[in-house]
């Protein structure tokens, strides 16, 4: 009964509660919209945080998605133990590297007073949120490998089963259970999704792409 | 930002989700089915026969023919529902069982009551002689199988017919080398001597009854020539050499990948500190 709750209830609960509340959001408070930078306050250490972490989160992160869209695609690449040991590899780096990004992001936070100043209450939520979910998803791929491999048969049909609104939770209640708190970490994490600054994730400049050329023009002295 | 009408909107959307979720799992669960001992077949052909005959002796597990005798009907549903939790409260059936089959504990087959009161309905009717035991596959069924292509459908390199996952995502065994197969599961080095060989193995295959892996083979068996070729490979592998511990090189791995990329990230962006100010002021002193 708890196993409903917690694999067919609350992905759903997460999901809605997203959506409506992020809509809400948008058309209420637009610019609110944002990852409200403290590149201003602190720039220095910033950079070792940041860095790490974007670049590690977002390529695991789209991995995860990858797999998720072509199960069948993925399974037929890593069905070779060389190239599983390289991507199992690339992504125990690739994690590690976010763990270090975080938690150097989470230090700033901590220690660099302008940084701290502006932090709300769901800032932390966030911070501490995140750091959880990538040091169980780190754990789960060195402690329970290869995830690459069954994610795609314990996850995947959890997840499209949840889509076609028709839950199977057997495929991931007999998990370990660090692997199922990663599962509902990102749950969770979709829930945070409206109420923190993470709706940063939407904002990507798309509309660069087709926007108008702008012509920047100098004025300055030419040198004699 | 307006954080209080944020949270009254996020606190309907979330009472109505939560409304609509149980109103959903009410209707559902509202009418179990009643117990019936077809329903205790059905189940025991797929939950069951990985590890027990009734009447054809051993395989992973007991021979069930007359356990309904032998045992306490509500010892049996107990056992049936969670053989775990049993286990780990020092049940002394369940302990002396557990030492008599190679200490491989019984899953918890996340069955719910009635489809255990099924079961237990079906294998009195098996002891009271009013329903047939089934006829269930055996080693002398299955063919020869080869080794090296069982080892190809192991690592994956073969795939399986059905379109089952690779062995080696979830499973090591003796002999693959480099950093050897997954965690997820038991490692299978010793796994064709624990299981009780071919005649125990051969079950256990047909119809995996560990939660994950009926989820997942349950879909998309096993062929009978898939099944020889593991079975043969893992004999071998019993045999071979000692399993990898791929822990402690995948963690100084994971560790110099990581440094890695810092340092060419910390390479690439290393005049950032560089800032558009500082270049216009220069060049405002120069002219």
């Amino acid at each position: 009964m708890f196993d409903i709750v917690l694999f067919a209830v609350f992905p759903y609960v997460a999901v809605i509660i997203a959506v409506v509340v992020g809509l809400y959001r948008y058309f209420n408070d637009r610019f609110t919209y944002s990852s409200l930078s403290s590149q201003f306050l602190e720039n220095r250490i910033l950079f070792f945080g940041t860095v790490p972490w974007h670049y590690g989160v977002i390529i695991i992160l789209s991995a995860h998605l990858f797999a998720f869209l072509v199960p069948v695609l993925w399974g037929d690449l890593i069905a070779d133990q060389t190239r599983l040991y390289i991507m199992e590899l690339t992504g125990l780096s690739l994690a590690l590297m976010s763990i270090v990004g975080i938690t150097i992001l989470i230090a700033r936070r901590f220690r660099n007073v302008r940084a701290k100043a502006v932090m709300s209450f769901m800032d932390w939520v966030l911070l501490f949120a995140l750091l959880t979910q990538v040091i169980l998803g780190f754990w789960t791929a060195l402690v329970y490998r290869w995830g690459s491999d069954w994610y795609l048969h314990t996850a995947v049909p959890w997840l499209y089963s949840l889509l076609l609104l028709n839950p199977e939770i057997q495929h991931v209640t007999a998990l370990p259970w660090e692997v199922k708190f990663h599962m509902l970490g990102g749950f969770l994490l979709v829930l945070l999704f409206p109420f923190t600054r993470l709706v940063h994730i939407v904002t990507y400049p798309l509309t660069y792409l087709w926007r108008p050329i702008q012509v920047v023009i100098w004025n300055r002295r030419v040198a004699k | 930002m307006a954080l209080s009408r944020l949270r009254s909107i996020a606190l309907a959307s979330l009472v109505f989700a939560a409304l609509l979720m149980a109103a959903l799992f009410i209707t559902v669960e509202a009418a179990p089915p009643n117990q019936s001992a077809d329903e205790g077949a059905t189940l025991f052909k797929e939950k069951c026969v990985g590890c027990h005959t009734i009447g054809s002796g051993k395989l992973v597990g007991p021979d069930l023919k007359g356990v309904t005798q032998r045992q306490e009907k509500a010892w049996l549903l107990s056992w049936i529902q969670a053989p775990d939790k049993m286990l780990a409260a020092g049940d002394p059936i369940a302990t002396q069982l557990l030492k008599e089959y190679n200490n491989l504990p019984m899953p918890n087959l996340g069955l719910n009551e009635t489809q255990v009161a099924s079961l237990v309905a079906y294998l009195e009717g098996i002891d009271a002689g009013t329903i047939a035991a089934p006829v269930l596959p055996t080693a002398a069924a299955v063919p020869e199988g080869n080794s090296v292509i069982g080892k190809e459908l192991f690592t994956g390199v073969n795939r399986f017919q059905n379109g089952g996952p690779p062995c080696m995502g979830c499973h090591s065994v003796g002999g693959l080398g480099a950093l050897g197969g997954g965690a997820l599961g038991p490692d299978l080095t010793t796994a064709f001597d624990k299981y009780g060989g071919a005649a125990g193995l051969v079950g256990f295959l047909n119809a995996p009854p560990t939660a994950t892996m009926n989820a997942v083979w349950s879909r998309q068996p096993l062929t009978a020539d898939e099944q020889a070729n593991l079975m043969a490979f893992l004999q071998s592998a019993t045999a071979t050499e000692r399993p990898v511990e791929a822990l402690v090189p995948l963690t100084v791995l994971a560790i110099v990948g990581a440094l890695i990329l810092i340092v060419v990230a910390q390479l690439y962006w290393r005049k950032r500190l560089v800032s558009v100010r500082r270049a216009m002021v220069t060049r405002s002193r120069i002219s």
